[in-house]
């Protein structure tokens, strides 16, 4: 638990990966990295947990002929770096020939990504006593105005990723990266069962640039609380074929897990669907669906990224474009190996981490429609408001869980649904697509787990298309 | 040496259950009530390969220290990284700060147990190049016996953690555990004509000697193999499932273990809090709790709270006999512990597998199940992936959009058979089970 290092240690950590940059034989990443985390969860009462974590460390990357050495090791001194730099030598130089299959290319440059992305807060720090307090107002809040509950939970989650980089292809940078979420799960005895609903406050920041006030998170508690109460009295869904709309969060995860995934160069090169439809209409013509550099198409999602961790400069990716796949996400080696440029998508979770083809800020394109005419122009079908988990697969073939949402009947809302899940191929389901929404909203949280948990943005529009729901 | 110095010398050293026990003498110090520490150690030696040949070597070495401490009944804990001792003690700083700030619950609290001395488990060290020709001849066999195979992010890893705990009860225990692992991620490719992504692995104390016979590795190729062209079920209906090995460990381990566990009687949210004794399965399931089976390197011989592991039936012949309560939960719940770490064992049965599918008259062989999270009552829904429909006692052809929907408090009841084959994954081992009354629609 060290203190948040300030542009001192900023420039001091740079500074001593470049020194080491002078030792580097051949293509070499060297990356000291710092993720942060506080958690405190109560449970009806009960404080579940009330910690804090740190983990630190460097790591050095190689490749030659064709085959990557990657070490790694905990703190920052002279001695680590040293070894991390001469274990991941070893790996290629020892095993590696032996090992690989050999590539003739060096791994395609790029314009060396530089510069500082300090996003921590500039406000006050809030003490540990304070964020529990928070929560226990939060609990408190619920415990008092909703008796009949059978459970509930309140879990605040904080983190920050911090690091610093160096290649040998003259890259030098530095990031931190906060995220602070406050999540609320509530349980209710129906007629016939236990029904549970929850929600995620916070985003990108510290702590203190999300959570100012109680206020707005006892609004989200007792939004919760009155959507669960319908769901309650929900009914089950009609299992088949339907016209449905996505709420922009339920539409942020179809096109990560569906569409980006599949996307993902190392997995075009493994086979996905994705790599026989390049150049191919995929979906209807209005749907554009990018995978944003900083922090998104309109700035606000929860995760930022501008030089990935082969020090490659991000862009935004524009996988489908009006209608037609036109890109995939890649690393330094899938761009070489498929002959096209580095996109800036490789990600590392953890000092410990390689860097793999990730996601970052992804997203279907806001369009014109209103989600009032959506709802008109559905005779019979459902408002999906909230996912619950996703999965996708290489063929494009998905599945959410949803755990809220509204039947709609002749144009208009009616009784809320009980838990169901959605399922589709999404190549197909995606020339469903006959609107497309005005508001881009980012999910709150939004994680990725590729080998790695790493962060990243989830969002959209709400989008009307047909979907398989599931029955009872 | 005392204090701040025997805690330096203790890290630089590497020294577990030194450092353990100057943490916890540290937090007393300082005015906890009562400690725990757990440092741990870990190397790993990693080959990482697709089709094309080995794509990363790698190793990770980290080390750390996870502290919890009690004040006035109100629970801080903390972990850190590295062998810095101005981190441990930054360490100890927010935990007791989060102690001095939190609720007190008459739950929290330090064990009591015998300690046990140190155990080791599993080789020393291992050989590199002799996993490399592994490597080489699986990828040998994957580009001759298995070319519609594409691999990706598949690994064969040898790994080694050491553990040591000591907590302000005077409990010290210690542990190292090296083994064997690996790890195959795969898609069958034929033209343009994509399966399933598919995924197998295992863990074990001595190396494979054939990478592709590890768990069920191999045969979950060859059903990738008979995947292409895969159609969806002609018409909903209700029928068995057979739930492979590896889709049985998600049902059992997971949501069953899930429904038994103290969080879930906490939250109330199961449906067999008042199952305690009855009969909850048919009477031909056992599930048995095996943390220090001599075949799970994945296994553990003391749990969190430095408690030492111990067997435990938990459904014997379908009978609920105890629920998963840890040292913490036991106390909060009122019960006594019976479990610490998780490592289930489903007993076969006295068919085989062939017998089982020939005696099904119309369901699906059940490989992997995609779908949402189960409810609180269990009700389950999602789309069998890398599945089979089985009709007139024979597997027919691979499905797609073909989804099931039961509650498993219904599939447990209604067990027909379990294979007298089954797999061990290195931390479980289950076997088929096939259920009947499960039902399993399509798109339309």
């Amino acid at each position: 638990m060290r203190s948040p290092s300030g542009p001192e240690r900023e420039d001091a950590m740079l500074e001593t990966l470049q020194r080491h940059a002078a030792t580097f034989r051949g293509y070499t990443e060297l990356r000291w990295q710092a993720n942060q985390g506080g958690s405190i969860a109560m449970r009806k009462g009960t404080v579940l947990a009330n910690a804090r974590s740190y983990s630190a460390g460097v790591s050095a990357r190689r490749w030659r002929d064709g085959v990557f050495g990657f070490a790694s090791r905990p703190g920052d001194d002279a001695a680590a770096l040293a070894r991390v730099l001469a274990d991941a030598h070893d790996h290629v130089a020892r095993h590696g020939r032996k090992a690989a299959a050999p590539i003739g290319r060096a791994l395609p440059s790029t314009a060396p990504g530089t510069g500082r992305y300090d996003y921590r807060t500039t406000r006050p720090t809030v003490s540990r006593a304070e964020r529990l307090d928070l929560v226990r107002r939060v609990d408190a809040h619920i415990a008092a105005r909703y008796p009949g509950l059978t459970n509930f939970d309140v879990a605040l989650v904080t983190g920050a990723v911090e690091k610093a980089l160096v290649t040998s292809e003259g890259a030098a940078t530095y990031s931190y990266m906060p995220r602070a979420n406050l999540m609320v799960s509530l349980s209710l005895q129906a007629n016939d069962s236990l029904v549970e609903l929850y929600d995620i406050a916070g985003g990108f920041g510290d702590y203190e640039d999300q959570f100012g006030a109680v206020e707005p998170v006892l609004a989200m508690v007792d939004a919760i609380y009155d959507q669960l109460r319908r769901k309650a009295e929900g009914a089950y869904c009609e299992a088949g074929l339907h016209d449905v709309i996505l709420d922009p969060v339920v539409t942020g995860i179809l096109a990560h897990e569906a569409i980006g995934h599949t996307c993902e160069a190392d997995a075009v090169m493994t086979g996905s669907v994705a790599g026989d439809h390049l150049g191919e209409p995929v979906a209807a013509e209005k749907v554009t669906l990018i995978d944003g550099a900083g922090r998104g198409i309109d700035g606000q999602a929860a995760t930022a990224i501008h030089v990935d961790d082969e020090g490659t400069p991000c862009r935004d990716v524009a996988i489908i474009e009006r209608g037609v796949l036109k890109e995939f996400l890649h690393s330094k080696e899938t761009a070489l190996r498929l002959g096209l440029e580095p996109t800036g998508n490789a990600r590392a979770n953890a000092f410990s981490d390689e860097p793999l083809v990730r996601m970052r800020n992804t997203a279907i394109a806001p369009g014109e429609d209103s989600v009032e005419d959506m709802i008109a122009a559905i005779d019979r079908g459902y408002y999906l408001k909230r996912a619950t988990n996703g999965q996708a697969d290489s063929t494009s073939e998905f599945t959410f869980g949803i755990a809220c949402g509204y039947e709609i009947r002749n144009g208009k809302l009616g009784r809320a649904i009980r838990d169901t899940t959605i399922s589709g191929v999404a190549f197909d389901m995606l020339k469903t697509v006959t609107h497309v929404g005005r508001e881009l909203k980012w999910a709150a949280g939004g994680m990725c787990g590729k080998k790695q948990w790493i962060p990243v943005g989830i969002g959209g529009p709400a989008i009307k298309c047909q979907i398989t729901v599931g029955g009872k | 040496m005392t204090g701040a110095g025997a805690l330096a010398a203790a890290l630089a050293a590497a020294d577990g259950p030194a450092v353990c026990a100057e943490v916890v003498a540290a937090a007393r110090a300082r005015g906890a009530d009562h400690a725990q520490a757990i440092h741990g150690t870990g190397e790993r030696f990693e080959i990482e390969f697709e089709n094309r040949g080995v794509t990363q070597l790698r190793t990770g070495v980290d080390e750390g220290v996870s502290l919890i401490v009690f004040r006035d009944g109100r629970r801080g804990s903390a972990s850190t990284n590295g062998r810095d001792p101005d981190a441990v003690a930054a360490a100890l700083d927010e935990a007791l700060a989060a102690a001095a700030t939190g609720v007190a619950d008459p739950a929290n609290d330090v064990a009591a147990a015998p300690s046990q001395g140190f155990a080791a488990f599993g080789p020393d060290a291992a050989d590199r190049d002799t996993m490399l020709d592994a490597v080489a001849a699986c990828l040998a066999e994957l580009a001759t016996r298995y070319p519609k195979i594409r691999t990706r992010n598949s690994a064969y890893v040898f790994g080694t953690t050491e553990s040591a705990f000591a907590n302000s009860r005077g409990v010290v225990q210690h542990e190292r555990r090296a083994a064997y692992n690996f790890g195959l991620a795969f898609i069958g490719k034929d033209g343009t004509a994509t399966t399933s992504f598919n995924a197998a692995g295992a863990g074990s104390f001595t190396p494979f000697d054939v990478l592709l016979d590890a768990g069920c590795v191999r045969r979950l190729l060859d059903e990738t193999l008979r995947s292409f062209d895969p159609r969806p079920i002609p018409e909903k209906f209700v029928g068995d499932i057979v739930v492979t090995p590896e889709c049985l460990s998600g049902l059992i381990g997971g949501t069953l273990a899930g429904a038994l566990s103290g969080p879930a009687l906490m939250a109330g949210r199961t449906p067999y809090k008042e199952r305690h004794g009855t009969a909850i399965a048919a009477p031909c399931l056992s599930v048995l709790n095996r943390p220090r089976a001599a075949d799970f390197p994945g296994g553990a011989s003391f749990d969190p709270y430095g408690v030492p592991t111990a067997d435990l039936d938990v459904v014997k012949d379908g009978v609920l006999e105890n629920f998963l309560v840890d040292f913490y939960y036991a106390r909060k719940l009122g019960r006594a512990q019976t479990v610490g770490a998780t490592n289930f064992v489903v007993p076969g049965g006295d068919r085989s597998i062939d017998d089982i599918v020939a005696t099904t008259a119309r369901g699906i062989l059940l490989c992997r199940l995609s779908g949402g999270m189960p409810n609180a009552d269990l009700e389950f829904s999602g789309v069998a992936k890398n599945s089979f429909l089985i009709e007139d006692g024979r597997i027919r052809g691979p499905l797609v959009e073909t989804m099931i929907a039961a509650n498993l408090q219904d599939v447990l009841k209604n067990i027909r058979a379990l294979s007298r084959e089954t797999v061990n994954f290195g931390n479980c081992r289950f076997p088929y089970l096939a259920a009947s009354g499960v039902t399993i629609s399509s798109k339309g």
